[in-house]
This record gives C-alpha cells, structure tokens and sequence, in this order.
C-alpha cells in the first residue's frame, strides 16, 4: 500500500471534467485507490462518488493505492494534477 | 377545427405535414416492460450499459467533429458516469432485491441526482440534471422506446424535448418540421435542425401534450407559429408560401456561384460571420468567401475555466481551414458584464457596455490575451488568418495589444511551434471614438472592420434592447451614414482594406450605399449572402454613387430608409 499527499490547484477542482480525466487515469491501473479529503474518503473510480465530494480548488487530498500496480498509478495520477488537468 | 399555438421560431421556413409524437417520458413503456428474473433482469442491464456507452462515445465524436469541445467534455463525464462502479453496484443490489432493470437504473440514478441537489455549489446541483440523464438513458435503453420509425410520409416531429441522438438519425427528407415545448434556442436538436433547415419552433410549452399524433400541422418558422388542422384557407396559403420557398432556396443555391459584382465589374467580398466551426458548412452553402467575423467569445461561455491554447488553436485551425485560401478574420474575445463568466471574475457593474469588456479586459489580463493569441498566430499556419481587436478607443491600445501579439511570437518561436509570422492585425470601429480618429488608427493597424451594432448604439445613445427607446434605433440615422463613411475613406487614404461586420451588411436596403461608400468587405450571417449578392448584382456603380449621394443629403432615419426602399424595392 502507498500513499500520496496532493493539493488541487487547477481552477475548477474535481468539477466534472477534471473528475472524468482523473477517473479514467483512475480507472486504468490495477490497484484499489482511494481518495481522502478531510474526513470522507471515495472510491477514486467512481465519478459519482469523487463529484459528491465537491472539491474546489486548494483542497488537499491523499491518495493510497493498493495492488500490484500501486506506485505506477499514483505517479500517473500525481501527474495528472500537478499539470492542472491541461486547463490553459 | 383549427388550432393556432404561439411559439419561438428558432430555424426559419414553412413545413407543412403530419405529426409525429416522439416520446420522452417512460412511463407508457416502463408499466408495459415485462421484467424477467434478476438474473435476466442482470443481463439486460450489462447489455444497456454497453450500448449507452457506445452511444456516449458516438456523441462525443460528432460534438468534436463540429468543434465543440465543451459538449464532448460533457459526453466524456457522461461517459464516466455510466462507467461508475458505484451506480453500477447500486443498479445491481435494486435488481437483487427484486427492481426490474429500468427501474433500478431510474432510482438509482435518483438517488445520487437528489445527493447533488443538496450540494451548496450551483455548478454541483447542476450536475444532477447530468445523472438524470444517465438513469433516464439506461432505462429508455432497456425498455427499447425512444427509436423513431420512419413512414414512406413525411412528418412533423413533436415532443417537450428531442435528444440530440435522436436528432442526430433524423432522415432530411422525411421531417419537414419540429415542434418542441421546452424553449432552447442552442440545444443541439436545434443547432443540428439550423444545420439542416429543418424548420422549428421550440417554447410551446405544455400544450405540446395535447397534440395528436396524425393531425396535420403547419410550422411557421419565420413566426412561430404551429397551425393545427388548419382551415382549407390557411393550407393553401401556405403551400403557396412553401412552394415560394422552395424556388426562392433554389434561386439561392444558383446565387451562391456567382460573384458579388455590380454591373461594372466592381468586386465586394461577401463573407460569414461564424461562431464555431459548425457554423462553416451553411456558409459555404451560401457562397461565403471567407470568414470576416469569428466570435471567439463562444469559445469561452459557458464553462469554468476558460479554453486552453490546444482547444482554442483547434477551432480556428478547423474555421481557417475550412476558409481555404480566403481570409478568416479572428475577432478576439468581445466580452463584458452583460455576460459575466465567473473565471473573469466581473464584478457587477451599473454600465456593461460602458465597462470593464472585450480588448480592456484581453490587455488588463495577459495571460488570457497570451493564449488566445498564440493560438490565433498558430492557426495562420494552416489558413491565412487575421487577428481583429474588438472594442478600440486609441492607438496607445493597438500599440499594447501589438507588443502583446509580439511577445507571443517570440514564445512560439521558444516553444517551436508552427505560426504566421505575417498575419495582419485590424481593429474594430464600434466606438465613436475609432470612427472620428480613424485616420490615426488607419496607420497602425492593417484593417477596419465596422461593427454597426455597437456603433449605432454608441453613436445615438439607445439601448435597443430597451423597448422605449428602440424606435430611435437606425443605422440609417445621418450621424452613422457619415460616420462610416469617414471610416471608409481614411482607411483607403491609408491604403488598408474596409470591411463591415455588423447586421448593417446584411440589410439589403443598405447595401447599394455600402457599395457606393467603397467597401472591400461586407461580413454577415450566412443565409443573408444571397440577397446581399443579388442586390450587388443589379445595379450599376453610378446609380449606386447618385442614391448614396442623396441619402446623405437627407435629415432623418425614416427618410432614408424611405428612399433605399423605393431604390431596392420590396
């Protein structure tokens, strides 16, 4: 199991694009992931579920993932936020 | 007997036929749907979830095909949504317990729809209306409703609402009209019937349930109208009107190949003003050459962040391409807080359109203005492109917004990025302001381009969305005729090119004295060419040269319109 700190910068948060991008990044890999935002964690590849959170911009987030793919898939997601989503 | 309703008339034209009911609400086909055992139940659930991501994903590709990257980013959280292991375990458990399929899908959907509806951010609530969509795709999927079969007889499509699937398959050639109770002027189903001309009438609201199937209508684009079991009268009356049409399209289509030349030989380009690559195919229909108003501002409505360099750089490439060797003119984004968008971050202001919009706002925040630019400069690669700066009152910003254009030549070059070196940079002349300098101006920029409905409000102080003064709005008004035709003779003493792009072009009645005044260019909505052309087309430059010269000579608005009247005739 590994874990990962991570603060949303893009503009919009985990509004519904970046959460689709992130699910499907998500989604890709193996392992189990879980996403923690204060105190509710969600299923980080269930749309639904990261969209119920309503994580704006400057939310932190931790991530574990667990499977054989783990440290690959946090990178990959790590990756993915720290380039804000592609937003200009 | 007869009926008349009152709508919206969104797409123009007459279509005279029988109605057809296409079914959004579930209810009929969900108390008919023989549910099976859960484990059949199970299957039939995997099944819709297969197709209605396939149809997602087709969606997707129309919706980047026509470069709106904003619905296909919508599709692709759609898309997720239908993925989500959540909803899927949640559909599943309902089926265990006993739900048929649809119905597990209808509640479950519901369930996470009234969770966002609970949510304090408005664009969160939104969201549920997205989920809704889901469930009511998986169910309208499972009990196989919502497929339109189509007669040898051509039809009127009825409904409170069509969705763009469906809209996508209609056959041209059988529906002859739609008729919608839901009031969109933008939804797809009406974008896609535009791009058809199909005729359309949306906004009828709840008396579109009380129309039956078979009863024979007339749609009236142009009013709105929706004319039920009409009287023999009215029916003859608009065959005659529908058989017009039909020899009006086709004297239209044989316009759109000729040029737009008076009888002397004098050439004026006609061009298309464009909010989004989808709007090319009917201006090429009507024998546009070139684009000389793309409204980047569509671009960024209607979303939370504004469009990145890659999003934007591809619509312009798609519109400049599609121009081919003709100019397509960039307008960069016109705007304001008459249509605040929440990363811009518009405070409310008393005065809009005397405010804080379009090259203010674009030189006031250079990272926006950057992006924009640099994906302009990169579609000049693949087009011959022209950046056009909305909004100008002095020189000093043409001078910033060039360095702006400079700086991002220089990051292109870094970034080793394709781009025109050469593009041309012209203004707009909406203000009073540009229109009595634009002799200075002229020699700092390398274009004009009149936008006439901000300088006719400008010019005569009249909003004319306000009904109490709209009557005093004219562009035939005497300050506006010798407004632009200053404009037009600075511009040629300073040896660059004059064109227009406000509604003004597209008004027959003014186009002999824009011909006369010397314009290059005349920029309007597409189904406005051909009788622009015509009008070019039929007289000769010196009578066009006598009635500019009596207009001019006239004191009032009525007066002149009066005159083109009687020239152009109705």
């Amino acid at each position: 199991m590994t874990k990962i700190e991570l603060v949303l910068t893009n503009a919009a948060g985990l509004h519904a694009r970046p959460a689709a991008q992130f699910v499907q990044k998500a989604s890709s890999y193996a392992s189990k992931v879980t996403l923690l935002a204060g105190t509710k964690t969600a299923d980080a590849k269930s749309i639904l579920a990261i969209m119920g959170l309503g994580l704006g911009q400057g939310t932190k987030i931790e991530l574990t993932a667990d499977g054989p793919d783990e440290t690959a898939c946090l990178a990959g997601l790590q990756a993915l936020v720290e380039s804000n989503f592609g937003e200009g | 007997m007869e009926q008349v309703l009152q709508g919206t008339g969104v797409v123009t034209g007459i279509g005279i036929a029988t109605v057809k009911i296409v079914s959004t609400d579930l209810t009929g086909d969900l108390k008919k749907y023989g549910a099976g055992t859960a484990a059949e139940e199970a299957g039939k659930f995997a099944d819709a979830l297969q197709a209605a991501g396939a149809e997602l994903v087709q969606l997707k590709e129309a919706a980047l095909a026509s470069g709106q990257q904003n619905q296909a980013d919508i599709m692709d959280a759609h898309y997720a949504m239908i993925n989500d292991p959540g909803l899927a375990a949640n559909i599943q458990a309902k089926i265990e317990q006993g739900a048929a399929a649809p119905q597990a899908a209808l509640a479950a959907a519901e369930e996470y729809a009234a969770l966002f509806d609970s949510m304090e951010d408005a664009y969160m609530r939104e969201r549920a209306a997205d989920v809704r969509d889901i469930g009511g795709r998986l169910a309208r999927l499972l009990v196989g409703s919502g497929q339109v079969e189509y007669g040898p007889e051509p039809v009127v499509l009825c409904a409170r609402e069509i969705e763009p699937s469906l809209a996508a398959s209609m056959p041209e050639d059988k529906v002859q009209g739609i008729i919608l109770g839901l009031g969109s002027t933008t939804s797809h189903t009406v974008i896609i019937a535009k791009a058809r001309s199909i005729p359309a009438v949306t906004g009828l609201g709840d008396a579109i349930n009380h129309i039956a199937a078979g009863t024979t209508v007339i749609v009236d684009g142009y009013n709105g109208h929706v004319i039920l079991d009409p009287t023999a009268e009215h029916l003859s009356d608009y065959r005659k009107k529908l058989e017009a049409e039909a020899v009006r399209k086709q004297q239209d289509s044989q316009m759109a190949a000729l040029p737009a030349m008076t009888k002397n030989g004098k050439r004026v380009q006609l061009a298309a003003n464009v909010g989004s690559p989808a709007d090319m195919e009917a201006a090429r229909k009507q024998g546009a050459e070139g684009v000389g108003l793309f409204r980047s501002e569509f671009l960024f409505l209607g979303r939370e962040v504004p469009p990145n360099e890659e999003e934007q750089f591809a619509a312009y490439k798609a519109v400049a391409e599609q121009c081919e060797k003709q100019l397509c003119v960039v307008r960069t984004m016109d705007i304001g807080g008459d249509k605040p968008l929440r990363y811009l971050n518009i405070s409310k202001e008393e005065n809009p359109f005397l405010g804080w919009r379009a090259i203010r706002i674009s030189l006031d925040r250079p990272e926006l203005f950057m992006t924009q630019l640099k994906a302009i400069l990169r579609a000049g690669a693949f087009g011959n492109v022209a950046i056009m700066l909305p909004m100008i009152i002095s020189a000093a910003e043409i001078a910033a917004a060039k360095q702006a254009v400079e700086q991002a030549k220089a990051e292109l070059i870094k970034e080793g990025k394709a781009f025109d070196a050469a593009m041309p940079v012209g203004i707009m002349i909406e203000t009073p302001a540009a229109a009595v300098t634009a002799r200075e101006l002229a020699g700092v920029c390398d274009f004009f381009s009149i936008g006439t409905n901000d300088l006719v409000q400008y010019t005569l102080a009249v909003d004319r969305g306000n009904p109490a003064v709209s009557p005093l709005y004219s562009h035939f008004h005497p300050a506006v005729l010798r407004l632009i035709d200053g404009v037009v003779k600075a511009g040629h003493e300073q040896g660059i090119w004059v064109g227009m792009c406000g509604e003004m072009a597209g008004d027959p009645l003014a186009v002999p004295l824009l011909t006369a005044m010397g314009f290059d260019e005349l920029s309007m909505s597409a189904p406005a060419i051909p009788r622009v052309k015509e009008v070019i087309r039929r007289f000769d430059d010196e009578q066009m040269e006598q009635v500019l010269k009596k207009a001019l000579t006239l004191k009032d608005p009525g007066a002149i319109r009066g005159l083109m009247t009687e020239f152009v005739g109705q």
